[in-house]
């Protein structure tokens, strides 16, 4: 199972691949302490001198050197290296764990946290934001990790390994070192983010009792991204393990978790670097609705509320989700989202962009939001079919013209009175989405003139009334805010 | 006009757009204006109340600002919205919070000591106890400086509270207060800001969040700004030189970007020795980002500092001069012009002088373009006899293949000119970078080239406009194939010709345009034409104008219908 997460690792956003190799290590000879080791008959004694080495190894690597210069120090970092390797070994053989890596753990956790926890540096990359499909084809690597690959590595075995019970390892793993260790998620690394996943997934596994600290800590830090930050380059890796934890979740679900869903899981969903996680995201998402379908409903309504605005490839992936989230739903819960669910659709199957039109008319392929459809015949016909009679004959991409007339049989041949009906219903509510600026306009024109006339009776009533300035005019491009009417922009 | 105002608010509010909902929300100030306190109070915060459950966060966020505007129309009332934006400050939307924030704070400057103590301090409370949502307490926080200053026998409590707020473990709480901390200062009692506010941010200042850290500046500053230079040193000072060492070089750069503004409040006697040090490592700093905002800070920074402790800091300018970063250098170029003035003349000489050479051939236009405009500034303060080692830097640059570094080095020429003021110096020097405009390849640069001879003239007279100048003008117009470097050469004339009298002009200038109103390239005969249209009005010589106006006339007749055109318009008068 943790194997299973760690190494499902996402490709969408141009990540790399990359696995730890635990297992691959060449067969070499035993270093001189292990060889010394080795001679040590009884095991509780250590003698002396193997211990002082052994710390003044854990010594030396608790030395900070620049990492980022490679002409300086050269023969440290060599002396080091060789080190962390003598160091690595000695976890291999549980005697010596037993006798000099656990009575010393203070020593070996503070030597790992001098290594790792430093502030991130800057991997200048052209391309911040992230928009999908851009490949990043010169990742940018940092010059220290090839330094600090040991120790990561090092402290994963130090947590695989069986001997450092939950006790001796607790005391170490407080909340300011899992806050620290958070932060270093933020890597560009891919690396780094990846051994981070490994040991913070086995940790959560190892120290039962210090779950809900870290759990809490994760929901900070997914609280920032939400809130502040709205970019975190190990979202992603951060959303991988809490799909195992959640997996792990007792059916029904504490009221604690529910709370996580509603203020994390959803609102994560409107970050503007959601594509980047979106995966991972989409199977939280899952794994909670599967535990407890009525959130079902909650999702919806958030993604409605979230919808991308401007980028079409993001609109996509919420349509395929939606549909995946509407599977869950009870359909009896679903009636106040009927209006705005139907109102977006029509807006995407109307919108400029083929791929989202495409996708959205994927709904209509699947049995269970035909149910729907049908379901809520009296709402959804009249909302549906005026606007998709009209688009059929209109619509100007020729493939995108058959299935909407493949649609309209559909819809026929489910009830071919309502459809008729709400063909001729007066005023359809959606028809304005695909109508053109001009008759958008003269529907405004008579509210317009209610407004002055009120305008004028405030300033008569209060000459020092000032007019109030609305952000969205015909003048100003932004009135076109969110109104998909294919391109009709009314510039005065 | 018989509307109801709220009718026809609500049936605006019922379309289906969210933008023009957004719009209807920012009219309301219109409905309330007409339909009253009582109204309002009856329908209106009611009808709001309703929206909040159902509404999208872009009008939530209208409405949020507008109950700030409404709270202006009703100063007496304005207490009957606290309720709705109580709520609003606990949305989880950051804007909306925010703006709400803000809209109670208008709320309060309307209210009456007795009502902040009895209305708004309790809702205060509340928010800063509710342990169920984190966003209230950061509202409580933010909120906490603008209704303090006023709490009168509720202080107490509020400060209580307070530190509680600053114990809290949600980190977004956290950053609430390490960011509005400084704030709170101003409006704290000075006992309590040292008792109790300089506790906290002390602390937040080794926090080990280095988010948490890089908000402290800017805080430690603002609470300098109450304290005076003893307190500081105190308290402030060992907290900046711990920012200045942080390990995180995001807290380092902030703290350089503000440095200059903190020496500002520091004051002069902690500038001097206490913050040049700081500064210099800054200027150190192994992040180039850092370093790029250190310098930007720098230059306001020397400006604060006394003169006489300027040149400590000479000598890491000239070091940054060589620093690898293309962006550190383009910003040092312009402290480096400005410092020079600030410097006995030797000593910027001898130092500066040639780091801004070496600048003004980095292989970075940018850097190139930047050190020739500090040079502008620079050379006012070198010696004129140190020209001539400027000149064959000004040659190069007048040849860059970058139009920009051009454009600014001819700005820099003429600058120098204009100030030299003695010709044999100017003709010795100057004259001969000058006069490349002629035939520089961008019109920017020969465009700015042209507009300065009429200033130039005017220093240097017509002697240098008829001889130097001339000869160079009839050299391209003669020997060089391009019609846009002639064109330009005629333009040239043309601007002798506004700074120099008739008579000259019938001599010297208008044999030479004669012929070119006889040239092959339609454009140049073009341009010839305005020229003598020029000269026509400047002729007193009757002879002399008669003969223009027969070549122009001979024109009427080109082949060109641009210039056909042309020389009839200039003879309509």
């Amino acid at each position: 199972m943790q194997n299973r997460t760690a190494n499902s690792k996402q490709t969408t956003a141009g990540r790399s691949q990359v696995q730890p190799n635990t297992t691959t290590q060449q067969p070499r000879a035993p270093p001189q302490m292990v060889q010394n080791m080795a001679r040590v008959t009884d095991p509780k004694h250590v003698p002396k001198d193997t211990r002082d080495q052994f710390l003044k190894k854990i010594h030396f690597c608790s030395q900070p050197y620049d990492f980022n210069d490679d002409t300086k120090n050269v023969k440290e970092k060599q002396e080091r290296s060789q080190y962390l390797q003598e160091l690595f070994d000695l976890l291999k053989e549980p005697n010596f764990v037993n006798n000099l890596v656990v009575p010393h753990l203070d020593l070996i956790i503070e030597m790992i946290e001098k290594n790792i926890f430093r502030p991130l540096p800057i991997l200048k990359k052209t391309a911040t934001n992230g928009e999908i499909g851009m490949e990043d084809d010169d990742q940018l690597i940092d010059p220290a990790w090839t330094h600090l690959q040991p120790v990561y590595e090092y402290f994963l075995q130090l947590i695989v390994n069986e001997q450092p019970d939950v006790k001796s390892l607790k005391i170490f793993i407080t909340h300011s070192f899992i806050q620290e260790f958070l932060e270093l998620f933020d890597s560009e690394e891919p690396r780094e983010r990846e051994y981070l996943k490994n040991i913070l997934h086995r940790l959560y596994a190892k120290l039962v009792p210090r779950r809900k600290m870290i759990r809490k800590a994760i929901n900070d830090c997914f609280y920032t991204l939400i809130h502040e930050t709205y970019k975190f380059n190990g979202a992603a890796e951060l959303l991988d393990i809490l799909a195992s934890i959640i997996s792990g979740f007792a059916v029904p679900l504490r009221e604690e978790h529910v709370i996580f869903f509603k203020t994390v899981i959803i609102p994560l969903h409107k970050v503007q670097t959601c594509q980047f996680y979106h995966e991972q995201l989409l199977r939280c998402s899952m794994l909670f609705l599967s535990k407890d379908p009525t959130l079902a409903t909650f999702l919806v309504e958030g993604l409605l509320r979230y919808w991308p605005f401007a980028n079409s490839a993001k609109e996509v992936m919420f349509l395929n989700e939606l549909l995946e989230v509407l599977e869950v739903c009870e359909i009896s819960k679903l009636e106040p989202l009927i209006p705005k669910l139907f109102k977006r659709l029509i807006k995407c199957i109307a919108g400029p962009h083929l791929q989202v039109a495409d996708r959205a008319m994927c709904f209509f392929e699947n049995d269970y939001f035909l149910t729907i459809l049908k379901s809520y015949k009296p709402f959804t016909f009249p909302l549906l079919v005026p606007v998709i009679a009209q688009i059929a004959d209109t619509h100007w991409h020729k493939v995108l013209q058959e299935s909407l007339n493949a649609l309209k049989t559909i819809l026929k041949e489910i009830d071919y009175q309502a459809f008729d009906k709400a063909l001729n219903t007066k005023d359809p509510k959606y028809l304005y989405i695909i109508q053109d600026a001009k008759n958008q306009k003269k529907d405004r024109q008579k509210i317009e003139e209610k407004w002055k006339n009120l305008t004028k009776q405030a300033l008569q009533k209060n000459p020092n009334f000032k007019e109030p300035i609305v952000p969205y005019s015909d003048t100003h491009i932004v009135g076109e805010h969110n109104g998909l009417n294919n391109g009709n922009i009314t510039i005065l | 006009m018989s509307e109801n105002p709220f009718e026809v608010f609500i049936e605006d509010m019922e379309n289906e757009e969210v933008y023009l909902r957004v719009n209807a929300m920012h009219r309301v100030r219109i409905i309330c204006t007409l339909i009253g306190v009582e109204n309002i109070r009856s329908q209106l915060i009611p009808y709001f109340d309703s929206l909040l459950d159902k509404e999208e966060d872009e009008v939530l966020f209208a409405m949020a600002e507008e109950l700030g505007n409404i709270a202006e129309l009703m100063p007496d009332q304005s207490k009957l919205l606290l309720n709705l934006l109580e709520k609003l400050v606990s949305f989880d939307e950051t804007v909306v919070r925010e703006q709400a924030v803000n809209s109670i704070t208008v709320v309060c400057e309307y209210l009456s000591d007795p009502e902040i103590v009895n209305i708004i301090v309790p809702m205060w409370l509340r928010l800063a106890q509710n342990e169920d949502n984190f966003i209230c307490k950061i509202s409580a926080v933010s909120l906490m400086s603008s209704i303090y200053g006023r709490a009168g026998c509720q202080k107490e409590n509020m400060r209580q509270e307070f530190a509680e707020l600053c114990k809290e473990e949600t980190l977004m709480v956290r950053r609430a207060v390490a960011s509005k901390i400084g704030e709170i200062a101003q409006e704290m009692e000075k006992t309590y800001v040292i008792a109790q506010l300089l506790q906290v941010v002390k602390e937040l200042c080794y926090n080990e969040q280095d988010t948490i850290r890089q908000l402290c500046s800017m805080s430690l500053m603002n609470i300098a700004r109450v304290l005076n230079s003893q307190e500081i040193k105190a308290n402030i000072l060992p907290l900046i030189i711990l920012q200045a060492e942080d390990k995180s070089w995001k807290v380092r750069m902030s703290l350089a970007q503000i440095l200059a503004d903190v020496a500002q409040i520091l004051g002069q006697e902690i500038a001097d020795f206490q913050l040049i040090p700081i500064f210099t490592n800054l200027l150190k700093d192994c992040q180039s980002d850092v370093r790029v905002e250190a310098v930007k800070s720098l230059l306001r920074f020397i400006k604060l500092i006394s003169r006489e402790r300027v040149y400590l800091i000479i000598g890491n300018i000239q070091q940054l001069t060589e620093d690898p970063i293309a962006q550190v250098k383009q910003n040092i170029c312009e402290v480096i012009g400005q410092v020079a003035n600030l410097l006995p003349k030797q000593q910027s000489q001898n130092q500066l002088r040639k780091c801004l050479f070496q600048l003004m051939s980095d292989e970075n236009w940018e850097v190139r373009r930047n050190a020739i405009k500090a040079m502008g500034v620079f050379a006012i303060a070198i010696e004129f006899e140190e020209l001539n080692k400027l000149i064959p830097h000004l040659k190069r640059c007048m040849n860059d293949p970058k139009w920009r570094v051009r454009k600014e080095t001819i700005q820099t020429i003429i600058q120098l000119a204009l100030q030299l003021k003695q010709l044999d110096i100017f003709i010795e020097h100057l004259e001969e970078v000058f006069v490349l405009f002629l035939r520089d390849r961008a019109a920017e640069v020969r465009s700015i080239g042209l507009s300065s001879l009429c200033e130039l003239i005017s220093v240097y007279k017509q002697e240098w406009a008829l001889g130097n100048l001339l000869k160079k003008c009839i050299e391209i117009l003669e020997k060089d194939g391009g019609s846009l470097f002639r064109i330009n050469a005629l333009y040239a004339i043309q601007q002798i010709c506004f700074a120099i009298e008739g008579p000259q002009i019938e001599t010297n200038l208008w044999p030479i345009v004669q012929k070119y109103l006889k040239d092959p390239i339609p454009n140049i005969r073009f341009v010839s034409l305005k020229v003598a249209k020029s000269f026509l009005k400047k002729i007193g010589n009757q002879n002399i104008s008669i003969q223009i106006r027969q070549s122009i006339y001979g024109m009427f007749e080109d082949p060109d219908r641009d210039v056909k055109f042309y020389a009839q318009e200039a003879l309509q008068y």
